[in-house]
């Protein structure tokens, strides 16, 4: 489905990453694997260095550590926020939505909207996509869009399909109105028949959390996990990655009549830097115009990827000139989206560590 | 097929393979020499093969002939 939008654009981008700091090497002897087999691992996939929340840490403390940044710099006024969007996979508590606590926490005013969306890899360009869907009204100027994702508590030790590549961040995103008149188009897809293929299993009414769903137990390939664990069939996941991604985006980039070299930089969700080359190789585009850096640096912090790509690798390039980028967000949902927008040279790009 | 058997003896790590080899025997076998053969596949070959598929193959010539079957 085709979505678009005008007079629309993002103002700032900021992204918190928790400080701890876990080496693939420190986690090996976890692995029910021999060490050359795990290094082979490591090699392939890009594993190295990836960023987890101390115990207690939460999406919302992250992200009003963020916020906190941005008001204290004088870069964003409370009283301008007209909408709180938060895209998590693990909110504060079942209720009340993390949004509201985070407005709360804030004292911010209470004419506005906030809104906690379940989403998760592809969860920036949802987020996107709804910012801009409430930037339509005319009592709503700016958006503040949070993205936050601590998944690693929920990710076994001794799971090391999911183990070494996980990593937990968020980010804070400022929409608002502008004269600018390109459009910003979106193809958004979703398949909830595969709705299973990455899943935590135990902890909602289907299945709430008890004894029995907190027992480890061996897979077929030696990961041990428990239904409380997060589990992702990484063959159907990449099978679908690899099937339906390349058409969103040669479909996207013919509907908006762009070749592939008017695109200044793909930046992609990051499952792992694997899956990025075969990507990158399959759509027909350099290596290097879609940077895959992100999973051997912070690790795979869900939808916040897409953000955390955009300020780490992009902050110093983007104040030299205007660039037009191809976001796209792919995973859990199943949910496959993608975006062509442009990034103002003006566009505040951040990375901050969180610090308690 | 021949440059695809070339490719899985790179990723099994041996000198050579033989038709009559049963996959999930070699000690190289593990879930990321799995994702490597589809992947190869899916490059090569234009086709998702799932970890299921690995139900039914036994042997490389199994595998080659669900490629032959299935390649696009």
């Amino acid at each position: 489905m085709y979505l678009s939008f005008k007079n629309k654009r993002i103002a700032q981008i900021l992204s918190v990453l928790p400080n701890k700091e876990v080496l693939f090497e420190d986690e090996m002897e976890n692995y029910n694997f021999t060490i050359a087999k795990s290094l082979k691992l490591k090699a392939a996939m890009g594993y190295n260095k990836r960023r987890i929340a101390e115990d207690g840490t939460t999406s919302s403390d992250l992200c009003i550590h963020g916020l906190e940044y941005l008001f204290n710099k004088d870069l964003l006024n409370k009283e301008e926020i007209d909408a709180l969007i938060l895209v998590t996979q693990t909110p504060d508590y079942i209720m009340p939505p993390t949004s509201n606590i985070i407005q709360g926490h804030f004292s911010l005013k209470q004419d506005m909207v906030c809104m906690d969306i379940n989403q998760g890899c592809a969860g920036y360009v949802i987020g996107l996509m709804q910012s801009f869907m409430l930037l339509e009204q005319e009592a709503i100027n700016k958006v503040v869009l949070l993205n936050a994702d601590v998944l690693s508590p929920k990710v076994s030790k001794k799971d090391r399909n999911s183990n070494p590549l996980i990593g937990d961040a968020a980010s804070v995103t400022v929409l608002e109105k502008t004269i600018n008149h390109t459009e910003i188009v979106f193809s958004i897809k979703m398949n909830g028949e595969g709705a299973f293929a990455l899943q935590i299993p135990a902890g909602g009414a289907k299945l709430p959390n008890n004894d029995q769903t907190a027992i480890s137990e061996e897979d077929a390939h030696g990961n041990f996990r428990s239904k409380d664990h997060l589990v992702m069939k990484g063959d159907e996941v990449f099978n679908f990655v690899q099937s339906e991604v390349p058409p969103l985006i040669l479909e996207l980039l013919s509907q908006t009549h762009h070749d592939k070299e008017d695109i200044d930089y793909y930046m992609f969700h990051q499952p792992n830097k694997f899956m990025l080359q075969k990507l990158a190789d399959k759509i027909g585009i350099a290596r290097d115009k879609m940077p895959s850096n992100i999973v051997e640096e912070f690790g795979n912090s869900s939808g916040v990827t897409i953000p955390l790509n955009i300020t780490h690798n992009l902050s110093n390039i983007l104040p030299e000139k205007k660039l037009k980028l191809c976001l796209s967000g792919f995973g859990v949902g199943l949910t496959w989206g993608a975006t062509i927008i442009d990034l103002d040279k003006d566009t505040y790009l951040n990375t901050i560590n969180y610090k308690k | 097929m021949e440059q695809f058997k070339e490719r899985l003896i790179d990723i099994f790590e041996v000198e050579e393979i033989n038709d009559t080899d049963v996959i999930k025997q070699f000690e190289a076998w593990d879930s990321l020499t799995l994702l490597s053969i589809i992947a190869t596949i899916d490059s090569e070959f234009g086709f998702q093969i799932s970890a299921s598929d690995f139900d039914k193959i036994e042997t490389i010539a199994d595998l080659l002939q669900f490629i032959e079957n299935n390649k696009k």
